[in-house]
């Protein structure tokens, strides 16, 4: 199946792209996080340069971003060749060198120990339950008890445009704001928790089912996880900020 | 002493630091790297009119750090948490001697806490003897993403770890205070995970441990082990701050706290000379949670709690009789310095 493969690429295109990358800690696209710092197109190349608001970052996050990044930009079809660059990182050269060469991480970084995606997990697990968080808050708001809550499984929700329509029963439905929902079912559907039309809508932190008993604990458990990422949200940006108008600052756009 | 609401509040700043990254003392460049990821922290943080130049911050002399923690800075006790960073430092960043050398001059004023790194083996046990013998702790900074040669981080579950945790029992030192703060190195064998601590916590029932940063950046894992842990404590270094630059998340916050561990498990800590007490303790009396914050907990962040975050819950666990303190702070060196005997006087309140 040979596609036309369109000659030019854009900044709007690469920005579009990169959009879809998130910080894993704080469950925000790097482009909103202002981390681009650079963007080079020439023909089908093109090179993007980020910079995180501390060089101390985890290593494994800005690998992670770095990564993503390269992947994102690659799977458009009008870009042939994609180069990621951190710079200001305590650790840019290995992230750079091991990125750029498809080296995995573990031979990136000799000490390190476990498993990358490991991490990756951990994080997700953790964005998932905020956003959980959040969608449920909707359909509480909505109405709903939390023993229909518990009850929803995923064929129970659909989405179009604006709205949510949540089944509750054959005689009952209720309309809530899409947008909470949707969030919540992309990451619960690419970590695989909820995934077939008769799994269960909601989950534990550790991917269970919640008894009724515990919907009041696993709920704040989800709040605890979202106040924990803006809060940090809000650290990272001081840090950026005091970081731009500070001394480790290398480049401007 | 601070004054809110006509009422005496007693400060204990939970976490201050005497450190040196001089260029001068710096022998790797992760010590610069260091300091200067601080001086953001500093920067991002401090209001304008207060911050100071890197110069200053890298290392400041002895009178400056009085008067800004007690002359100006309102609070009427420290404890001195070490970092050592011997790979960064020649001479260490913090190191308990050097505090040690501070507290000497001010006894009634400062509080000396040791340290440990269990990677050091028969002879650190010798040397946490040694700070017990001379300094009398009764605390420990733990600082487990510490560089040391090839290793990047240790944990406190390690079996090696719990030789030191049963070392603190039998000298009788009762505060661990584990750093727990952003994720450095060791890449994804994360030194600053706060799971290590459950397991310690569970182990050593005797032993209070007070997670600095309140786990930030895993707020959430850390309140988790702490709703659970009745001996796990939080620090509110790191987290202070944000009272002044974002006081809805800051109320958000305390309310997770306040919620998930209680009014009688949280210290406060300015994390000295990173900010000074003074504005930030300000701001942290200040702090309000809103009506829908106050619904949404259940909890309260009023006077009464506050003073136990400010410095009764820390007066409980280093044996503080606050008002036996008053009396002794009340004609010490620095009261006396900077005029402070009034504020301690029975029971009048400063005319300021």
């Amino acid at each position: 199946m040979s596609q036309h493969r369109p000659r030019r690429i854009d900044r709007e295109a690469v920005r579009e792209r990169l959009d879809r990358v998130t910080d894993p800690e704080l469950d925000r696209s790097i482009v909103d996080l202002d981390y681009v710092e650079e963007i080079e197109i020439d023909g089908e190349r093109v090179e993007v340069s980020l910079t995180l608001p501390t060089a101390w970052c985890s290593p494994a996050f800005a690998w992670m971003m770095v990564a993503d990044a390269r992947d994102a930009l690659f799977a458009h079809p009008a870009i042939a060749e994609a180069t990621v660059r951190l710079r200001d990182h305590m650790h840019a050269d290995e992230i750079n060198e091991g990125v750029n060469s498809d080296e995995p991480f573990e031979s990136a970084f000799g000490d390190a120990d476990g498993d990358i995606e490991e991490v990756r997990r951990t994080l997700d697990g953790k964005a998932r339950l905020a956003r959980q968080y959040r969608a449920v808050s909707t359909l509480l708001d909505g109405g709903l008890t939390s023993e229909q809550i518990v009850g929803l499984t995923r064929g129970d929700v659909a989405i179009g445009g604006d709205l949510a329509t949540v089944r509750i029963d054959d005689t009952l439905s209720v309309c809530v704001e899409a947008d909470p929902i949707r969030r919540y079912l992309e990451k619960a559907t690419e970590t695989g928790v909820v995934d077939a039309p008769d799994d269960g809508l909601f989950r534990t932190p550790e991917g269970g089912a919640i008894p009724l008993a515990e919907f009041e604990t696993v709920h704040r458990r989800g709040r605890l996880a979202r106040t924990n990422m803006s809060s940090q949200g809000h650290v990272c940006e001081r840090l950026g900020d005091a970081r731009i108008g500070g001394p480790t600052r290398v480049t401007t756009d | 002493m601070y004054q809110y609401e006509g009422e005496d509040v007693f400060v204990i700043d939970g976490h201050v630091h005497w450190w040196d990254a001089s260029k001068e003392n710096i022998k790797h460049e992760g010590g610069e790297q260091f300091i200067r990821c601080f001086y953001d922290y500093h920067t991002g943080f401090t209001p304008e009119e207060r911050q100071w130049s890197l110069e200053e911050y890298r290392k400041y002399d002895k009178e400056r750090m009085v008067r800004d923690v007690f002359g100006d800075g309102h609070a009427d006790m420290g404890i001195f948490q070490p970092t050592y960073l011997n790979e960064f430092y020649k001479e260490g960043f913090n190191t308990i001697d050097r505090c040690a050398e501070l507290a000497e001059e001010h006894p009634s004023r400062f509080i000396v806490n040791g340290r440990f790194d269990p990677r050091e083996g028969e002879a650190g046990l010798r040397e946490l003897e040694r700070q017990k013998e001379e300094y009398d702790v009764d605390g420990v900074k733990v600082y487990t993403a510490e560089w040391r040669g090839d290793s990047k981080g240790w944990r406190l579950d390690s079996d090696e770890a719990f030789e030191y945790l049963e070392k603190c029992v039998e000298l009788g030192i009762r505060n661990v205070h584990p750093h727990k703060g952003p994720t450095i190195r060791p890449l994804n064998r994360d030194a600053f995970d706060v799971a290590d601590v459950d397991d310690a916590a569970t182990s050593f029932p005797e032993l209070n441990f007070v997670v600095e940063h309140v786990g930030l950046p895993r707020l959430d894992d850390f309140c988790w082990i702490a709703a659970q842990e009745p001996n796990v404590y939080g620090g509110l270094a790191v987290a202070a701050p944000l009272a002044k630059s974002r006081p809805r998340k800051f109320g958000e916050i305390m309310g997770e706290l306040l919620y998930w561990l209680g009014e009688d498990r949280i210290l406060f800590g300015s994390d000295y000379a990173l900010w000074e007490p003074e504005w930030l303790i300000e701001a942290v009396m200040e702090a309000e949670m809103t009506p829908e914050q106050r619904d949404e907990y259940g909890v309260e962040l009023d006077l009464e709690v506050k003073k136990k975050i400010m410095g009764e819950n820390a007066a409980r666990l280093y044996d503080i009789d606050i008002e036996r303190q008053k009396e002794i702070l009340r004609d010490d060196g620095v009261s006396e310095q900077f005029g402070l005997a009034d504020q301690y006087g029975e029971g009048a309140a400063a005319d300021d």
